[in-house]
C-alpha cells in the first residue's frame, strides 16, 4: 500500500466568524511538484500555516509520511522534514546571509562548524554565496527571496512549501526562480507551491489543486485545470495573465 | 452584612475614579501600540501640580481640574513627537522601543520629583475632605470618594461620547482597528496619535488631583498607579476601552474586599496574583476583546 | 572555498579578540587593589557587581529580546536566600551563594514557562508585576523579617568582596561569551529576537530555548544578591527588592548596548560614573536619576544600539571592527 507523503483529511479552520479552510482533503505524492492556486482569500496561506503547525486545526487530521502530525508544534514538524517559505521573507535582521541559513541547519548538524559548511553549500545552490557575509538589511528583494528559500532548505526538508515566491519579481527574475525550483525537485524533495501566476504553476507542476473559499473545487493535471468550468467560474472570468 | 455592603460601596467608589487612569492608557495602547510606563508618573505629576497650585494660588484644588487637564494635555502634545520618533525607528521592535522610552520618561519624572520634594509626603484637602453622607443610617458615603466616583463616571461618559459620537472619535477608533487602512483613507496617523496621547496625558494628570486629595502625595507614588493601570488594562484587554469600566470596578472591589477581610498588607499581593492569573489564562482580557 | 575560510577564520579571530580582552581585564583587575585606595576598591566592587547584573539582564532582554522589568527580584531573592541559609542552617558562604543562584534559576524556569508565552508589552508588564509581588511577599513574611528585614553578621573584609565580585562577574561575562556569542544557543536566541515565528519554523524550540535563557539570566543575579547581602550586612525589602535595581540593570544594558557582549560593562561604568559625579557636584541626591532617564530617552531616539553601537561595532559580534582595525594597521 502506497503512503502519500502528505495527506490532509477533512481539515477545518475558522477565525472568529470566518471559515478559512472548509473540509479540505488533499494528498501529495512523493517526488512531485504540487501546485495550489485560488483567488485571494481562498485559504492558501492558511493551509500552509495549518500544515506547519502554526495554527491549530479546528477539526480533521494531517498525516505526513504516514505519521499523524496534527497538533505538533512547528519546530517538531520542521524536524520531521517540512520546510516552508513565507510570502514576505521572514529573515533574521541582525545576522548575515550565511548566519540566517546556519540557524536552520542546527537541527541537522552537531556543531557550529558543520552548520557553517552546510549553510555555505546551500547558499551555493541558490546562488547567494557571493553575498554570504552581507548583512540581511542590505540585499535586494530577489536575494531576500532566495535567502528565504535557502533557509527553508537548511532544515533538509523532504517536503517544501513555497508561498508565493514569485511576488515582487520581474520577468527575468521569475524565469531564474522557475529554473531554480525545477532544479530542486528530486526523489527526495517534494514541493508544494502556492502561486497566483497561472503560467508559473502550469509550467512547473505535476498536479494542481484549486481552492476557493477554503474548499477544494478542483484537482487535476495542469492541462485539464485550465478548461475546468468550476475553476474558470471561481476566477469570475478574470484571467491571471503571466507577466511575460 | 453592613460591613460587607460598606466594603462593596467603597470598592465601587474607588473603582469609578480609577477608570480615568485606565481609559486613556488603554486607548493609547489601542491606537499607537504604546505601553506608557510613565502612566503612574503622570498621576504623580498631576497630584504635585495641584498641590503647588493650591499652595501658591489658594482655593480648592478641585477648581483646578480643567486647568490641569489643559496643562497635561499640552505636555503630552509636546512629548508625543519624541515618542513617535522612538516608535518609528526602523531598526528595532517599535513596541519595545516605545516601552523603554516611556520607561526613561518615568525615571526622569520620578527623579525630578524626588530631587525637588524628596521623600516627604504631602497632601491636599478640599472642601469635601472629611465630610460624608449617610445613606439611611446603614452605609456611609465619604464625600470626597463620592466626588471621585462622580468625576470618574462623568469623565468616562464624556470620553465615550467623544469616542463614539464625534468625527474625531470615529477616526481614532478606525486608526485603532487598522492603522494602515486608516492612513490610506487619508488619516494623518501621526496627528491622531498626538491627539490621543494628549488626551491620555490630560486625563491621567487631571485624575492626580482627586487621587492626591484622597491619598497621599509623594514622589514614589507612581509605581502604585502604574500597577493599577496595568491591572485594569490587563483585565479589560489591552486596547479595549469599554472593558476598562468593568475592570476598574473589579479592581476597586478586590482592593476593598481584601483590605477589609484579609488585611491591607495583602492588597498588592492579591492584585498581582489576579493580574498574573489573567495574563496567563486569558491574555486578551476577561472578555477576550484585547489586542 | 576561499570565501568560507575567510568567514570562519574571522569569526575565530573575533572570538579570540573578545576572550583576549576579557582575560586582559581580569588580569588587570586582579592586581588593581594593590594600587588603589579602599574607597576606589569599594567603588570598583560596586561597578563590577552592576556590570554583572546588567549582563545577566542582557541575556534575556538584549539577546533574546524579552524585556524583563522584574529582574531585580532574582537579586533580592538571592540576598534573602543566602542570608536565611547561612543564619538558620549555618551552611558555608560559597555553597549558599551557589544554592541561591540555582534556586533563582529554578524560580525563573518555573515563572518563565507560563510568562514567556506572552509577547513584548505583556511580558514586560507581567515581569514587572512579578517583581513588585516578590517585594510585597518579602514585606509580609515573618521569616524574612517583614518590612524590617534581616540583620546579618559582619562576615568578611573588603578585599574578599572585591575578589568574589570579580570572580562572579568574570564568570558572567565568560558564560555570555561562550554560550551566547560563539555558540548555537546564542544564534537561536538572536533568531527568536529577530523573528520568533520564523525561528520556530526552522526548527528552533522557541519555548525551551527562551526558558533556558531566562533561567540562565537569573542565576548570576541570585549569586550577586547573596554577595551583596553579606557585603552590606543589613537587607530589607526596599534595599534589595526595590524597582530601582531592575531599573539600573535595564538602563545600563541599554545605554551600553543591548545584545552586545561589552555593552553592559560600558553601561555600568558610565551610569556609576554619572551617579558619582553628580553626587560630588550636587551632593548625595536623586538628581542623577533625571540624567539617567534622559540618557535612556536619548539612547532610544538616537543610538538604539547603545554606546557600543557608536564604536561602529555590529551588535552580534565585532567582526567588522576586526576587519576595520586590520585595515587600519595593514596586517
Amino acid at each position: 500500500m502506497v503512503t502519500h507523503l502528505l495527506e490532509t483529511k477533512n481539515i477545518k479552520k475558522s477565525f472568529g466568524g470566518v471559515t478559512a479552510i472548509n473540509n479540505l482533503s488533499l494528498t501529495v505524492e512523493k517526488g512531485t511538484i504540487f501546485g495550489i492556486i485560488g483567488p485571494n482569500g481562498s485559504g492558501k496561506t492558511t493551509l500552509f500555516n495549518l500544515i506547519t503547525g502554526m495554527y491549530p486545526l479546528d477539526s480533521g487530521t494531517i498525516f505526513f509520511n504516514g505519521k499523524n502530525i496534527t497538533g505538533l508544534r512547528p519546530h517538531q514538524i520542521a524536524k520531521l522534514g517540512i520546510g516552508r517559505t513565507f510570502q514576505v521573507p521572514a529573515l533574521f535582521s541582525k545576522m548575515t546571509v550565511l548566519e540566517n541559513v546556519m540557524v536552520s541547519t542546527f537541527i541537522r548538524s552537531s556543531s557550529l562548524k558543520e552548520s557553517q559548511k552546510m549553510a555555505w553549500d546551500i547558499l551555493e545552490l541558490v546562488g547567494l554565496k557571493e553575498k554570504a557575509n552581507q548583512q540581511v538589511n542590505n540585499i535586494t528583494m530577489e536575494d531576500r527571496k532566495r535567502l528565504e528559500l535557502a533557509r527553508a532548505l537548511g532544515t533538509k526538508p523532504s517536503l517544501l512549501l513555497l508561498d508565493e515566491v514569485m511576488a515582487g519579481l520581474n520577468p527575468v527574475e521569475m524565469k531564474a526562480a522557475i529554473e531554480l525550483i525545477r532544479s530542486l525537485k528530486t526523489e527526495e524533495l517534494t514541493i508544494i507551491i502556492v502561486e497566483h501566476i497561472m503560467d508559473v504553476i502550469l509550467s512547473l507542476c505535476d498536479r494542481i489543486a484549486v481552492l476557493d473559499y477554503g474548499q477544494k473545487i478542483a484537482e487535476d493535471i495542469p492541462e485539464r485545470i485550465t478548461n475546468n468550468p468550476e475553476v474558470i467560474k471561481a476566477y469570475l472570468g478574470e484571467r491571471y495573465r503571466a507577466r511575460n | 452584612m453592613e460591613l460587607f455592603i460598606q466594603t462593596l460601596i467603597d470598592g465601587l467608589l474607588i473603582g469609578g475614579l480609577i477608570i480615568v487612569v485606565g481609559i486613556g492608557f488603554s486607548l493609547c495602547f489601542g491606537v499607537m501600540h504604546i505601553v506608557d510606563f510613565a502612566v503612574g508618573e503622570w498621576v504623580m505629576l498631576g497630584a504635585y501640580t495641584s498641590y503647588l497650585m493650591v499652595r501658591y494660588f489658594g482655593h480648592d484644588p478641585m477648581i483646578y481640574l480643567p486647568i490641569l487637564f489643559l496643562i497635561f494635555a499640552g505636555l503630552g502634545w509636546l512629548i508625543y513627537p519624541l515618542i513617535y520618533r522612538a516608535v518609528s525607528g526602523k531598526r528595532h521592535n517599535p513596541v519595545i522601543m516605545g516601552l523603554v522610552f516611556t520607561f526613561g520618561l518615568s525615571i526622569m519624572a520620578k527623579g525630578g520629583a524626588l530631587s525637588v520634594w524628596g521623600y516627604h509626603i504631602q497632601s491636599i484637602t478640599t472642601w469635601l475632605s472629611g465630610k460624608s453622607l449617610s445613606l439611611g443610617g446603614l452605609v456611609t458615603l465619604p464625600a470626597l470618594r463620592f466626588a471621585g466616583f462622580i468625576f470618574g463616571i462623568g469623565v468616562t461618559l464624556l470620553f465615550m461620547i467623544f469616542l463614539y459620537k464625534t468625527k474625531f472619535g470615529v477616526i481614532i477608533r478606525a486608526t485603532a482597528q487598522d492603522r494602515e487602512t486608516a492612513s490610506l483613507l487619508g488619516t494623518d496617523v501621526k496627528k491622531i496619535g498626538g491627539l490621543v496621547y494628549s488626551l491620555y496625558a490630560g486625563l491621567t494628570g487631571m485624575s492626580g488631583v482627586l487621587i492626591g486629595a484622597l491619598f497621599s502625595i509623594h514622589a514614589a507614588m507612581g509605581a502604585k498607579y502604574c500597577t493599577l493601570a496595568f491591572f485594569v488594562v490587563v483585565l479589560a484587554g489591552m486596547g479595549y476601552v469599554p472593558g476598562v469600566i468593568i475592570a476598574a470596578f473589579v479592581l476597586g472591589l478586590l482592593q476593598s474586599l481584601v483590605g477589609v477581610y484579609i488585611g491591607g498588607r495583602y492588597n498588592l499581593v492579591a492584585l498581582f496574583i489576579v493580574m498574573y492569573g489573567v495574563l496567563l489564562i486569558t491574555p486578551k482580557g476577561l472578555l477576550r476583546r484585547g489586542i | 572555498m576561499e570565501f568560507q575560510r575567510e568567514t570562519y577564520s574571522s569569526n575565530h579571530k573575533t572570538s579570540f579578540f573578545n576572550l583576549g580582552i576579557l582575560i586582559f581585564m581580569i588580569a588587570l583587575l586582579l592586581f588593581l587593589p594593590l594600587f588603589i585606595s579602599p574607597l576606589w576598591i569599594r567603588i570598583t566592587t560596586e561597578v563590577l557587581m552592576w556590570a554583572g547584573l546588567a549582563q545577566s539582564w542582557n541575556i534575556i532582554g538584549g539577546y533574546t529580546g524579552y524585556l524583563c522589568f522584574g529582574h531585580g527580584a532574582f537579586f533580592g531573592i538571592g540576598a534573602y536566600l543566602t542570608g536565611l541559609l547561612m543564619v538558620h542552617l549555618n551552611w558555608p558562604f560559597g555553597f549558599c551563594l551557589f544554592i541561591s543562584g540555582i534556586l533563582a534559576s529554578f524560580l525563573a524556569f518555573f515563572i518563565g514557562y507560563p510568562t514567556l508565552r506572552l509577547r513584548g508589552a505583556y511580558f514586560a508588564i507581567a515581569t514587572w508585576a512579578f517583581g513588585e509581588m516578590i517585594r510585597q511577599i518579602a514585606t509580609i513574611l515573618d521569616i524574612t523579617g517583614g518590612a524590617f528585614g534581616m540583620q546579618l553578621p559582619a562576615y568578611l573584609n573588603l578585599p574578599f568582596f572585591y575578589y568574589i565580585m570579580l570572580l562572579v562577574t568574570g564568570m558572567t561575562y565568560l558564560t555570555t561569551h561562550l554560550l551566547l556569542e560563539r555558540a548555537r544557543f546564542g544564534y537561536r536566541l538572536l533568531a527568536i529576537r529577530e523573528h520568533e515565528e520564523a525561528a520556530e519554523m526552522v526548527g528552533v524550540d522557541t519555548t525551551m530555548t527562551k526558558i533556558k535563557a531566562f533561567a540562565l539570566s537569573a542565576f548570576f543575579p541570585g549569586i550577586f544578591g547573596g554577595i551583596y547581602a553579606y557585603w552590606v550586612t543589613y537587607i530589607h525589602p526596599d534595599s534589595v527588592l526595590k524597582a530601582d535595581i531592575t531599573d539600573f540593570m535595564v538602563v545600563m544594558a541599554f545605554l551600553g548596548g543591548i545584545g552586545s557582549l561589552w555593552g553592559p560593562l560600558l553601561g555600568a561604568i558610565v551610569v556609576q560614573f554619572i551617579q558619582r559625579i553628580l553626587w560630588i557636584v550636587w551632593g548625595e541626591g536623586t538628581f542623577y536619576l533625571v540624567i539617567i532617564g534622559l540618557s535612556i530617552c536619548a539612547v532610544v531616539l538616537f543610538i538604539p544600539n547603545g554606546l557600543i553601537g557608536l564604536l561602529e561595532v555590529r551588535i552580534h559580534s565585532p567582526k567588522e571592527s576586526i576587519n576595520f582595525l586590520m585595515k587600519k594597521f595593514k596586517w
